[in-house]
């Protein structure tokens, strides 16, 4: 099977991700989408890795992967703490700071 | 033939599933069949101690353990770098170096353990 | 498939092992000491760990011998060198504001960042001394952008970045006084954040796509010479770019910063616009100037079109603040976009003004932070613009210290800020971009206007009641102060050595 393909499909999800964050209202959600970016870019890593034909790629997917995790706990832990005060994940609630 | 043979083997784990199937739906059947029934809405309320529920269903759940859970995360997740080092520190050339190095990086995700553990998230309050 | 292990030079990465070191001995002191006592011990081993790597950069520097090493991950060169000594330097005066005790009782820190906002159990916690985390948080923080400046290949870039910006997303919910914007700061800051992380991290997948490589050298070949579609490239680029400019605050990728500038701890606010500013731009400069530069003539207007909007932008919306934060954090914005004008001249020129203009930069914006902390009331500090009306009769020395700082930022002659402005525009005429020039001139017209505003509320106003007074700084406060004002000052007069020591510097290794 052609390899471009999931060139494609990482787009699509790239893609899908990005709207996501752009339009999903709720903290939680618009993180998993950034996470759904995070892992896209390792699709994209990983069949590049194999049309080139080096194990970079892979390297660079593990790598990623841990990155995404710590990301994902600090992330968490500061949406949790706002949350705590303001018993909301919505990030048009978050409205304090402006102009 | 060595593919009944094969098959063979697996007789017996299939009468045991139609077994037990049988013995469920007979037993259920047998109860439906049997009993007597007068449906009341008393009866649909959740049981809580004898005393008449309150509120709705739709509680929050204690999430007290989401502390381990991040820990759980990034522990199970930085374990990927074992299984590539693990191929490799027994080839020429690496040897005691690596050792070394990948102690070192145990040590630091065993700091934030001990982190963890004496600012007292490990323990169930 | 055959592997060999990478020779690692360990004097070349010691200015970064060892803030490492200290930030995993911090965390150590934190779990171990008890507490009252913890302060008194991260101050120090935090200076002293800095202190340290601000010794090794200087004996790297000393040794002019510049390495590739930790298997092409990292390269240690003049201008690399150059960039993580001004972190450490900018880091340690950072540091000062960070361990200021005295204005507040406890520090600008909450005590206990897990305790919800506005109950009963945060008001009693509101005299405990605040959280020591935050030492060994910006020890990695600065570790990892030290790192950002000297990365030779992207994944370590991309690995930097989240080293850097994870402990700042967290110090900068950790306020004391008004936790919820601090919190809210903290999560725009997060979210946008890895938003425009996951874009860079898409462009290093694109470009690794497009040269099978992501180590600058390897790249800068295969702009000439791959066959793979140009298409992937600009795609990436272009993700990159993203990625990279939303860290040093450049319009559109800027929205984040007012926020965060006025949200996050005023000290967590002076380290954001000191270091980060260095470490980004030494990322930036790196890879357009390393690895992208056969391709300038592609990125080249795009990237005058933004500089040029963020010099516009950044300069207009700070006429309209009326809180100090936000104002001095759309002149950061401002500034990026002068910044971007001296990276784009793509010249010699270009890189040592562009290193001048951070460092000067940092001292300015730290000391003018220093001032923010001390003018406060019993409910903190008073922000507000017009709270500092009347301050000039109040407390004539540190109005005058603060006017100096805006003449600075504005500019004038004699100052760090005008000879760091001249630097980037001379610059970029070298470089062909005259027209950004023009556009950087008339922003700075412009950017003086909310500056001067600032003075002369200061001075020809007169005190009210609720005009606050201006603290008796600490010794730490104190001393970050005069050393941000000194060194605005001897840069603007006497910038002769500065500048010879970023023409030293040399250019970036391939």
């Amino acid at each position: 099977m052609d390899p471009s393909y999931y060139i494609v499909l990482s787009a699509a999800l790239f893609t899908i991700g990005a709207v996501g964050v752009l339009i999903r209202r709720n903290a939680i959600v618009v993180f998993m989408c950034i996470e759904l970016m995070l892992n896209a870019a390792n699709l994209a890593l990983i069949t590049f890795s194999r049309m080139n034909g080096s194990l970079d790629g892979q390297i660079m997917a593990f790598f990623v992967m841990v990155v995404a995790a710590a990301e994902v706990v600090i992330g968490l832990a500061i949406i949790m703490s706002i949350f705590r005060t303001r018993r909301s994940a919505s990030v048009d609630d978050a409205n304090l700071l402006k102009y | 033939m060595c593919g009944v043979d094969y098959l063979g083997s697996y007789r017996l784990l299939g009468l045991l599933l139609i077994l037990g199937a049988a013995f469920f739906t007979v037993a259920f059947t047998a109860n439906r069949l049997l009993s007597r029934r007068a449906p009341s809405a008393g009866k649909n309320a959740t049981y809580e101690c004898g005393i008449d529920p309150v509120g709705g269903d739709w509680a929050q759940a204690q999430v007290r353990y989401y502390v381990y859970a991040y820990l759980y995360v990034l522990f199970a997740v930085e374990s990927v770098f074992l299984f590539p080092w693990a191929v490799t520190y027994a080839l020429d050339g690496f040897g005691m170096v690596t050792v070394v190095e990948m102690a070192i990086f145990v040590a630091v995700l065993a700091l934030g353990l001990l982190y963890a553990w004496r600012k007292r998230v490990l323990s169930w309050t | 498939m055959t592997f060999k292990l990478p020779a690692i030079d360990y004097l070349a990465l010691a200015p970064m092992l060892v803030l490492f070191g200290a930030a995993c001995a911090g965390v150590l002191v934190d779990a171990l000491v008890p507490r009252e006592w913890r302060y008194h011990v991260q101050v120090p081993l935090s200076l002293v760990a800095l202190l340290a790597s601000g010794g090794f950069v200087v004996a790297l520097a000393n040794r002019k011998e510049h390495v590739v090493t930790a298997g092409s991950a990292v390269v240690i060169d003049g201008p690399g060198l150059f960039l993580q000594g001004s972190i450490v330097v900018l880091g340690i005066v950072a540091l000062f504001l960070v361990a200021e005790r005295r204005l507040e009782p406890g520090g600008a820190f909450v005590a206990q960042a897990a305790v919800v906002a506005g109950s009963e159990a945060d008001r009693k916690q509101m005299r405990k001394p605040g959280v020591t985390e935050v030492y060994p948080m910006m020890l990695f923080a600065l570790a990892g952008m030290m790192l950002f400046c000297s990365a030779n290949d992207l994944l370590t870039m991309f690995v930097a970045l989240e080293v850097f910006s994870l402990p700042l997303y967290l110090l900068c919910a950790l306020a004391r006084r008004r936790r919820l914007l601090s919190q809210e700061a903290a999560v725009k800051y997060f979210l946008l954040g890895a938003f425009a992380s996951a874009f860079f991290l898409y462009g290093v997948a694109m470009i690794y796509g497009y040269a099978g490589k992501v180590d600058f050298r390897g790249i800068n070949e295969a702009v000439l010479g791959s066959s793979n579609s140009k298409t992937l490239l600009l795609i990436g680029l272009a993700m990159l770019a993203i990625g990279l400019l939303f860290k040093v605050a450049a319009v559109p990728f800027h929205v984040w910063t007012p926020d965060v500038y006025q949200g996050a701890p005023t000290p967590i606010t002076a380290f954001m616009a000191a270091c980060t500013k260095v470490a980004a731009f030494g990322g930036l400069l790196r890879v357009l100037y390393v690895a992208f530069e056969r391709s300038s003539w592609d990125f080249r207007p795009t990237l005058g079109v933004i500089a040029a909007a963020t010099m516009i932008v950044g300069a207009v919306l700070a006429v309209t603040q009326t809180d100090i934060k936000r104002l001095l954090a759309y002149s950061s914005v401002a500034n990026a976009g002068y910044l971007l004008t001296g990276t784009l001249s793509m010249n010699r020129d270009g890189l040592k003004y562009t290193m001048f203009y951070l460092v000067a930069y940092g001292f300015t914006v730290l000391a003018a932070f220093a001032i923010v902390m001390l003018v406060r009331d019993s409910d903190g500090e008073a922000t507000h613009l017009a709270r500092w009306a009347g301050l000039g009769r109040r407390s004539p020395v540190f109005a005058s210290l603060f006017t100096f700082l805006m003449l600075a930022f504005a500019g004038i002659p004699l100052t760090s800020g005008f000879t760091a402005k001249f630097g980037v525009f001379a610059a970029a005429v070298g470089g062909n971009m005259t027209w950004l020039v023009i556009i950087g001139v008339l922003s700075s017209m412009i950017l003086a206007f909310p500056y001067l505003r600032v003075v002369v509320l200061m001075w020809l106003s007169v005190p009210g009641d609720d005009t606050p007074t201006v603290s008796v700084p600490g010794a730490f406060t104190a001393a970050a102060l005069f050393v941000g004002v000194a060194m605005t000052l001897v840069l603007g007069v006497a910038p002769n050595q500065a500048l010879e020591l970023v023409n030293d510097a040399g250019a970036f290794l391939r």
